[in-house]
């Protein structure tokens, strides 16, 4: 590809995650905000088809946009009378906490940039092509262990969820049922 | 002429920061849940750049479990929030304050 | 593999038996069934401990750590869980959520904390912290039409999360700094490379997801909350497994870390200015506290200081006073919370002022009250005191003496607030009799907790050997 058309569309994406990620923090209307992360997931996505993540990319789309923000969406109609124009959320006290993390993140981007000695490896060295192969090949040797956890986080979160959101039930007393 | 890793980071690192700004200023919870997803997404992106200039795909193999822990907790967090509104009839975290001395 | 399952033998007990109990609670649907194989499972958690030690060494690769250490904190997990299990029925028959559910979460949460306790991995404590939390967030909300609980759940939840963000931010800048995940080699790299600004700020970023979880000051605002609201067994659980599981992972971090940081002064700073907020902050609103969930809620922070004192002292002496800390404290903390739960009815009898004689009413429960009381204020001859004057000592020798010192004025401070609930059980007089009937178990257990908690201030050398020598065989 073209090395300009390469950076120019980086930087688009770039702005569309930047722009869109603060209209999730700073919108009034919680429907906006939901959209702006929609964008935020979507570009994010692109990013890491730059850094040759294939397989991560897709799972992006897969998890966050198929998943987590149906979610959260379901979680936004279910807790507001959409009938009402109940949806703004206010905000509050946003100096001290701005003021905090911006200087936390001038602290980042400086050190990123002038601090960081970079433990990377040369160019042609780095990730190329499809990586769904050493993930794979990981997931089933190394990170055995993590991945088989990971299905019981998946478990009691269903498990914890089902209880709490769910309907009555009769309560069990020492006599069994 | 290749995009250099500092634009990754501090591209993640504006997320991120976006995100605790978002946790900080925010006073919806189904909101402060959108912007810790963000900052998990940023945390991803930090991860993949750094998983790519290292050669080393660990980094990915992390980008999954936080994509899966991120699920497990929307589901958890979504189960609260329904709950805490079937109760309460707000999820405004102003208005959550019986727990005061 | 079957190798590493054998090595692992506590954790694969647990997640083979959460299956069980699963398929258990789904089809038979009874509690108390749930409930007795959910106590037979950490039994035999803690008897494959004792029968089965693990040798010293690696499994899974470098992903979890065997040993004398993973050995002494699963015990403390499975301890914790074994307690709070049998102190649980009645409180959950009253406050009407005697559900399987309650039981296989707090089994599952185990698991979580055992991973926590023997990562090597950084990727391992991460989903080991989230097995926890994810579960803990639930268990915090079981009280589903308690408007109490779901804002405490929904407050550990969000800050829970925000907090899993820095820790994960964390790992993220760590990895770039060092290019791996496994604490070994992560000390080699900074062996190799040397230590770059990235790595303290990643480090950083890490430590604070940790002070969160166990709760330390400026990271305590929502202990209070959460422990008043959740149900009181599963507070009792939140406030010792979940902190021995944190502090255990903070130790397997800091020990790894220091092979390539031997003076580090700046983390030993950090950590002792950390401490000493902590105990104030801790103790100083302790003593305002009427309600005694929040009492304990802020004493719990007050011993995440003490904890962290041997934290702060950075070496094998005040890691293993941690340990036995986390241990004597599991004990005396679940023993003061189960004596509550006993009380409690649908939130009444919380405050000290509703303790009024009941030392003329139930004098088992005041007199185990009173050693749980004692033992926390730390005096002798209760376990309490010797967990603490072993963080002290270790502090002392690593020349942090005017620590120590602080501690100790700390823990004169609160000898007051443990001692007026003593006050209130023994001096004076009831008004509305406190109705109360322990049934046996959790009677039993109380009993035995109260047992156990003077023993180990009488005779502590035996688990103060284990504890040393969870340290110097594991991190040398």
């Amino acid at each position: 590809m073209n090395s300009l058309a390469y950076q120019i569309i980086f930087y688009l994406f770039a702005a569309i995650i930047v722009g869109s990620a603060a209209l999730v923090v700073i919108s009034k209307n919680i429907i906006h905000s939901a959209f702006g992360l929609l964008f935020t997931f979507f570009g994010v996505a692109a990013i890491y088809v730059y850094l040759n993540a294939d397989f991560i990319a897709v799972t992006q789309i897969v998890v966050y946009v198929g998943g987590i923000l149906v979610l959260l969406l379901f979680g936004v109609m279910l807790t507001n009378k959409i009938t009402q124009a109940d949806l703004k959320t206010e905000t509050l006290n946003p100096v001290p906490g701005l003021l905090i993390t911006l200087s936390v993140l001038a602290m980042l981007l400086y050190t990123f940039y002038f601090r960081a000695k970079w433990v990377t490896v040369p160019v042609d060295q780095q990730l190329r092509g499809t990586v769904v192969e050493p993930i794979g090949i990981a997931t089933m040797t190394t990170y055995v262990l993590p991945f088989e956890i990971v299905s019981i986080v998946l478990m009691v979160a269903l498990l914890g969820a089902a209880y709490i959101a769910r309907a009555d039930r009769k309560v069990q007393t020492k006599e069994g049922k | 002429m290749e995009i250099g890793m500092t634009h990754y980071l501090a591209l993640s690192a504006f997320m991120f920061t976006t995100g605790v700004i978002g946790v900080l200023t925010r006073r919806n919870a189904i909101v402060i849940f959108m912007s810790i997803e963000l900052m998990l997404n940023a945390v991803n992106l930090s991860l993949v750049t750094f998983s790519h200039y290292l050669n080393d795909v660990q980094g990915q193999m992390l980008v999954f479990f936080v994509m899966t822990v991120a699920a497990a907790e929307a589901a958890v967090g979504l189960a609260i929030v329904i709950s805490m509104f079937r109760n309460k009839q707000t999820i405004n975290i102003d208005e959550i304050n019986i727990l005061k001395y | 593999m079957l190798n590493d399952l054998l090595l692992t033998l506590p954790i694969t007990i647990a997640t083979v038996w959460v299956l069980v109990l699963i398929l258990c609670e789904a089809f038979v649907h009874n509690a108390n069934l749930t409930r007795w194989l959910t106590a037979i499972g950490f039994a035999g958690i803690i008897a494959s401990i004792f029968l089965i030690p693990s040798p010293e060494g690696y499994a899974y690769g470098t992903m979890l750590r065997t040993g004398t250490f993973t050995n002494f904190s699963n015990f403390i997990f499975a301890v914790s869980g074994l307690l709070v299990v049998s102190i649980s029925d009645k409180y959950l028959e009253e406050e009407e959520i005697n559900f399987g559910e309650y039981y296989i979460i707090l089994f599952i949460s185990t698991i979580g904390m055992m991973l926590m306790g023997s990562a090597a991995n950084l990727s391992v404590i991460f989903i080991g912290l989230e097995t926890m939390s994810v579960a803990l967030y639930t268990l915090a909300g079981m009280l589903r039409k308690d408007v109490r609980s779901n804002e405490a759940a929904m407050k550990y939840f969000l800050l829970g999360s925000f907090a899993t963000g820095f820790f994960l931010y964390g790992i993220a800048l760590i990895y770039g700094a060092t290019g791996e995940l496994a604490l070994p080699r992560i000390a080699a790299s900074l062996q190799t490379n040397g230590v770059s600004t990235l790595f303290w700020i990643g480090l950083s970023l890490l430590m604070i997801g940790f002070l969160f979880k166990v709760s330390a000051v400026p990271f305590h605002q929502w202990t209070p909350d959460v422990y008043e609201g959740s149900p009181t067994t599963a507070a009792a659980f939140m406030s010792t497994g979940s902190k021995a599981a944190a502090f255990s992972s903070l130790i397997i971090v800091l020990s790894n870390i220091s092979i390539a940081l031997p003076n580090n002064a700046v983390l030993q700073t950090a950590f002792a200015y950390i401490a000493v907020a902590t105990m104030a902050v801790g103790n100083i609103t302790a003593l305002t506290q009427d309600n005694l969930k929040r009492m304990l809620a802020y004493s719990s922070i007050a011993h995440a200081g003490y904890m962290l004192v041997g934290i702060a002292a950075g070496s094998n002496e005040g890691y293993s006073g941690v340990l036995y800390y986390a241990l004597i404290y599991t004990l005396m903390n679940v023993g003061a919370f189960g004596v509550i739960a006993v009380l409690e009815r649908h939130r009444t009898l919380t405050n000290a002022s509703d303790y009024a004689g009941l030392f003329k009413q139930h004098p088992l429960l005041a007199g185990l009250m009173a050693v749980f009381m004692f033992s926390l204020a730390g005096l002798p001859p209760f376990g309490g005191f010797v967990g603490k004057y072993k963080v002290f000592a270790a502090a002392v020798e690593a020349d942090l003496t005017w620590l120590a010192i602080v501690g100790v004025l700390a823990s004169v401070v609160s000898v007051y607030y443990y001692l007026r609930v003593v006050i209130f059980m023994f001096m004076r007089d009831p008004e509305p009799a406190p109705q109360a009937n322990a049934n046996a178990t959790g009677s039993f257990a109380l009993v035995a907790i109260a047992v156990i908690v003077f023993l180990m201030g009488i005779f502590p050398t035996e688990v103060l050997k284990l504890a040393d020598n969870a340290m110097k065989v594991a991190l040398k």
